[in-house]
């Protein structure tokens, strides 16, 4: 079978030799070309290229289309992207500077034709050709309640998020779910299978599930309505949010969950059951001082609690660039011999 | 009366009413009681139970801890104007966030909730490096750096609280002056605050208010 066919068996409960091992090595590419990451992240075709070469080296059944955080807000306005030779690169310039520049504020009419789409473009053709009917091909997109975070601050935001003025919060996220529909849309056409849907502000480590409920939820439905959720992966930003699983099956229909490796796995995995895709994922931060065998030990674990009944996928988080490499190639042998199915 | 004021600004902290809570001040203020009373019966205990309530529950969520945060700030400005005497402050620290790092929300819980707990808090802002907190921990006579950090390079670079650290060192101040460090990573482990030479670490804002005047404590008798 081809990653792209396990992957789909392990989401309809369906018979596969194994479990899908996906792995995010987003910052790493800069290294494996010998490039400074801005001239790197700068041309789609680099950021392909690195992505084959490391697929390849260790085997794991994805890639990623270009993407760090500020690259949508590239797309919108901002100006400068602080990037890090040790690390992953950080928004600089903030769009909206002060609550009168939420007016002023506007989403291109086609964000695909923003020179700054171009090198996302040209990265996800690279790898379409290549992989694309082999392998899910993933992408990033940030829900309209968390980008403004990267447009204003996430301190900013919060303030304006809990306590308004709420006609201008609104028009903001309306703008926010505006460009991600268009982003979606942009990311579905050139070939994304999984869509991870990153939106921290659905997480009960942000808000109450009150606050979820009443303000969040509509914005995520609105977010999602134009091509639905069938290939869309719900994901906090690492935090835990095993307390909505039930309302995001319900309300969203999302199958596919990305579970923090601070939430209690066994949980989330009885939440969802059979209803989806449950997504165990590595502490991989505890991975740069870990051994090998720690890194083994703790796969292991992961693919015990999860593996047993199918419906179960092991990935990584945010996959720092200090991880040795040694650890990378123990965490993805140790997830394909584990994750064996009878 | 007290009491019923306490239950009534506990309450709308916990469910992020800003404007509840000021009510209840006001009313409070109203009805006669101090400006220092405010301060001291209300909002000093409604952050200290809310650390509680997080030590017990680490679920709670970060808009209860930036409410607490902000509320208490906001509400101690006000009354500090009109205290009949200046308060004794417990210490001085100096925070920012990490060199490389433009993420402010934590520092900003933190400084809310410090300034509450009579702190002086010296706000560097983002993107700081160590020399310039040493230099102003210095200079300001502080008790404390605290380094905040949100993506894990800022955390462990040498060029952050590492180099804050063999700073200290060189310069014979360790005994004067404590780090304390705070940020996601560090809530992914629990350890790194070791690695990265940290006196102390907490894993959200509103402890590491706690944990700031325990250090504090421990330098300023």
């Amino acid at each position: 079978m081809t990653p792209l066919q396990i992957l789909t068996a392990a989401k309809n409960g369906n018979p596969a030799p194994r479990i899908p091992v996906f792995c995010n090595l987003l910052d790493q590419g800069a290294r494996e070309l010998g490039l400074s990451p801005k001239d790197f992240f700068g041309n789609g075709e680099y950021v392909a290229d690195a992505q084959l070469r490391m697929q390849k080296r260790y085997g794991y059944d994805n890639v990623w289309s270009l993407h760090y955080v500020g690259k949508e807000a590239e797309l919108l306005g901002c100006q400068e992207i602080l990037f890090a030779d040790d690390g992953a690169p950080n928004v600089a310039d903030f769009v909206i500077k002060n609550l009168d520049d939420i007016a002023k504020f506007e989403i291109p009419a086609d964000i695909t034709k923003h020179p700054a789409w171009q090198s996302i473009a040209d990265c996800m053709t690279i790898l379409n050709s290549e992989l694309g009917a082999t392998h899910p091909l993933c992408a990033y997109v940030t829900a309209s309640t968390t980008l403004p975070a990267i447009l204003m601050g996430m301190d900013k935001w919060m303030e304006l998020f809990l306590l308004g003025p709420f006609d201008l919060r609104d028009e903001l996220l309306r703008k926010c779910s505006d460009f991600f529909q268009q982003q979606i849309a942009g990311l579905r056409k050139l070939g994304a299978k999984v869509l991870i849907y990153s939106t921290p502000f659905g997480s009960p480590y942000f808000l109450s599930r009150k606050q979820i409920e009443t303000t969040v939820m509509p914005w995520m439905q609105r977010d999602l309505r134009p091509g639905g959720t069938e290939d869309i992966v719900y994901y906090c930003g690492m935090a835990p949010f095993n307390d909505v699983i039930d309302l995001v099956l319900d309300e969203l229909q999302i199958a596919s969950h990305y579970i923090s490796p601070l939430a209690n796995l066994a949980e989330a995995k009885q939440r969802i059951n059979s209803r989806g895709l449950t997504c165990g994922v590595i502490d991989d931060i505890k991975m740069i001082h870990w051994s090998e065998a720690q890194t083994r030990a703790e796969v292991k674990r992961i693919i015990e609690i999860g593996k047993t009944g199918g419906h179960f996928l092991f990935g990584t988080g945010v996959m720092p660039l200090a991880v040795p490499e040694t650890n990378i190639r123990a965490m993805i042998d140790a997830a394909f011999e584990y994750g064996r199915l009878p | 009366m007290l009491e019923a004021y306490i239950q009534s600004y506990n309450e709308a902290v916990f469910e992020t009413d800003k404007q509840a809570a000021l009510d209840v001040v006001n009313r409070a203020l109203a009805d006669g009681l101090s400006p220092e009373d405010i301060v001291f019966k209300l909002v000093i205990p409604a952050v200290e139970l809310m650390m509680a309530f997080i030590e017990k529950d680490p679920d709670a969520n970060l808009a209860q801890h930036f409410m607490t945060a902000q509320i208490a700030a906001d509400v101690t400005e006000k009354m500090l104007e009109k205290f009949s005497n200046p308060p004794e402050m417990i210490g001085r620290v100096i925070i920012g966030a990490a060199y490389g790092d433009l993420h402010s929300l934590g520092k900003r819980i933190v400084t809310g909730c410090l300034k509450s707990l009579m702190v002086d808090v010296v706000d560097l802002g983002t993107n700081v490096s160590a020399e310039k907190f040493v230099e102003t921990a210095i200079a300001e006579d502080a008790q404390v750096i605290a380094v905040s950090a949100m993506m894990v390079h800022t955390a462990t670079s040498d060029r952050g609280s590492l180099r804050v650290r063999s700073l200290l060192q060189e310069q014979g101040l360790e005994h004067k002056i404590k780090l304390a460090v705070g940020g996601a990573p560090y809530r992914f482990d629990p350890e790194l605050y070791l690695a990265v030479g940290a006196d102390a670490w907490a894993p959200d804002g509103v402890t590491a208010a706690k944990v700031i005047v325990d250090l504090i404590r421990e330098v300023k008798p």
